[in-house]
């Protein structure tokens, strides 16, 4: 059984990188366009790991990784938050609303998978 | 009667005449006596003259050493404040101290109204300043801008017979003689100084004399105070103008990186084959698709740093941190390259390193800065890294037995977007933002980078920080 991964980015191009790496890698990949279309995927689908842009419309993936880290059903779940390299402090951010890892950009597709990878044999199963 | 002149060194100054009612002349002995008595007056009357010279010369001197002093503190005022209200204030009490009045005044000219605005005062109340304040003076106006229309100082020895609305004033005030001096600077009326007595009476042409020395400090003071306003506001537009340059390129390089990204990470997948298998050529052209735009993004992420340091805004992340490990990460990153071109390449570090506080991540980017131009620019022999601590610092070498640099271009190197040779950009590749965003991040951690290198005998660069840095220095 393929792993689910819940991709939350508002970037159409940078969505479509992420499908097409992880779907070629043997995931199955569910998108959310902002933080709060997020949250309600991540109930409904319980995905084995998300990966979350920073600058998302409605909820920005800070306060969406806070309300997951909160909620007990969805705490466990891996979030790789995605920070950006233009703005200073975001890993220290990212640290603090609770991602359990963090990646700047401009990321190489290879090094995510890498990340991926990892932290979804060490994470407890959620299903 | 007998009359015995009075003889200073042959000099008539006077004569002592004796009478007596009897008819009968003058003994000999008598009149030699008269002569000692007008000796004697004349070296009485001589001490008295020398005496009260003296005290007039002591005077004299008295006033010229304060006048000399005042001028001195005056002068002081000029040169040690910027602070026009507290120079304006100093002179106007000199001025009334020595020209032995009770009150006065120095006004600025307003270019723009065309009045003169009282701007410092001694010895005025507060009602007679309100009153000079309600009435308009001009070019031209009976005191301080008749001394300016004439472009010379203005007395008037008693008010009343030249009544005026503003002099008035003044004289309701309980002031009957004024002296008006112009402030006037190379090609424009810049004020004027006034004084006033309560007494009526002409002012010595040494009061006027003195006064215009202090209309001479006045000028020099608030021109310079003027000036200063002026490049304190220059000033001021340049840091705004600068901060928004760099917000600009803030803003600007992450826009570019955005689209970069994509592309990026398309040609990547590409490559990864993600897509099927491109063909060798396909391959090569992605290859290079990929090291361009490898290129750019550095070029932009220079840039942000650059102009994130410029506006103030590149925080350091201070924790603990590893030299060694810093050194070992940058040399595990670059023996690729410097075994690419087939050069020796070490790292010395001590063993004992103790550990170090401040952005381990920055300085990681500063020594792979230096070790990837030592690479770049050395074609044969050696690389190497030396690090050790001494005295609460850290100090890092990267050596190299490349082309060396020119005493006179040492300095250019630091620049932005200066490369020793200009044709080295294009032939080795490099931003030129590297040098100054390395030296910089060393700055802010209040160390120093510098380099010591000759043509044909390789360069090294060091750079020494301290080993705990808790606070981050401000931009150079």
């Amino acid at each position: 059984m393929s792993k689910r991964i819940l991709v939350i980015e508002d970037q159409e191009d940078n969505r479509q990188i992420l499908r097409d790496l992880l779907t070629n890698a043997d995931f199955e990949v569910i998108e959310a366009e902002d933080g709060e279309a997020g949250l309600a995927a991540a109930a409904a689908h319980r995905p084995d790991l998300i990966l979350m842009d920073i600058q998302l419309p409605i909820l920005d993936g800070y306060e969406a990784t806070r309300r997951l880290k909160a909620n007990a059903a969805l705490r466990t779940i891996p979030v790789i938050v995605v920070t950006s390299y233009a703005l200073g402090g975001d890993a220290d951010k990212a640290r603090a609303a609770g991602c359990d890892a963090y990646i700047s950009k401009p990321y190489s597709p290879r090094q995510l998978l890498a990340k991926v990878r990892e932290y979804l044999s060490t994470s407890v199963p959620t299903r | 009667m007998l009359g015995v002149p009075l003889l200073r060194e042959g000099t008539l100054i006077g004569v002592m005449g004796l009478a007596r009612p009897v008819v009968k002349p003058f003994s000999t002995k008598q009149i030699e006596l008269a002569a000692t008595f007008a000796d004697q007056a004349v070296i009485a009357i001589e001490n008295v003259r020398l005496f009260s010279e003296v005290q007039t010369r002591t005077e004299e001197l008295a006033r010229s050493v304060e006048e000399l002093r005042a001028l001195g503190e005056v002068s002081q005022a000029v040169n040690s404040t910027l602070d026009l209200e507290t120079v304006l204030t100093t002179i106007v009490a000199k001025a009334v101290q020595l020209s032995g009045t009770e009150a006065g005044a120095i006004y600025t000219f307003d270019e723009k109204t065309e009045k003169f605005e009282l701007s410092s005062t001694s010895g005025m109340d507060a009602a007679l300043i309100a009153a000079i304040r309600e009435r308009d003076i001009r070019i031209g106006t009976p005191g301080i801008g008749q001394a300016a229309a004439n472009r010379a100082p203005v007395q008037i020895p008693d008010v009343r017979n030249e009544p005026s609305e503003l002099l008035d004033v003044v004289v309701r005030a309980g002031f009957r003689a004024l002296l008006c001096i112009p402030l006037l600077g190379a090609n424009r009326i810049v004020g004027a100084l006034v004084v006033r007595r309560r007494t009526p009476g002409e002012f010595p042409q040494s009061t006027v004399d003195l006064l215009e020395t202090f209309a001479d400090q006045s000028v020099l003071a608030i021109q310079n105070a003027r000036l200063f306003r002026e490049i304190e506001e220059k000033g001021r537009q340049l840091q705004e103008a600068s901060r928004h340059k760099s917000q600009f390129l803030a803003n600007m390089s992450h826009e570019l990186r955005t689209p970069l990204n994509a592309i990026l990470g398309y040609t990547e997948l590409i490559l990864d084959s993600i897509y099927g298998e491109p063909t060798d050529k396909m391959r090569t052209v992605l290859e290079r698709l990929e090291s361009n735009g490898r290129h750019l993004l550095g070029l932009i992420n220079d840039v942000l740093d650059l102009s994130k340091i410029e506006a103030g805004q590149l925080a350091l992340s201070l924790d603990d941190y590893s030299l060694s490990d810093v050194v070992h990460g940058v040399v595990s990153a670059v023996e690729p390259l410097a075994a690419e071109k087939r050069l020796a390449f070490k790292a010395e570090v001590s063993s004992d390193l103790p550990t170090g506080h401040g952005d381990g991540r920055r300085l990681s980017q500063v020594l792979l800065n230096l070790v990837g131009n030592a690479i770049k620019f050395t074609d044969k022999g050696e690389v190497a890294i030396r690090s050790w601590a001494a005295n609460g610092a850290f100090t890092v070498a990267v050596c190299d037995t490349g082309p060396g640099i020119a005493v006179a271009d040492q300095a250019k190197i630091f620049e932005e977007f200066q490369q020793a040779d200009s044709s080295i950009t294009r032939k080795k590749g490099g931003t030129g933002l590297g040098l100054s965003i390395a030296k910089r991040i060393i700055e802010m951690h209040g160390g120093r980078l510098w380099v010591e290198s000759e043509p044909g005998k390789g360069s090294t660069f060091y750079f020494t920080l301290p080993m705990r840095v808790e606070a981050q220095a401000g931009p150079s």
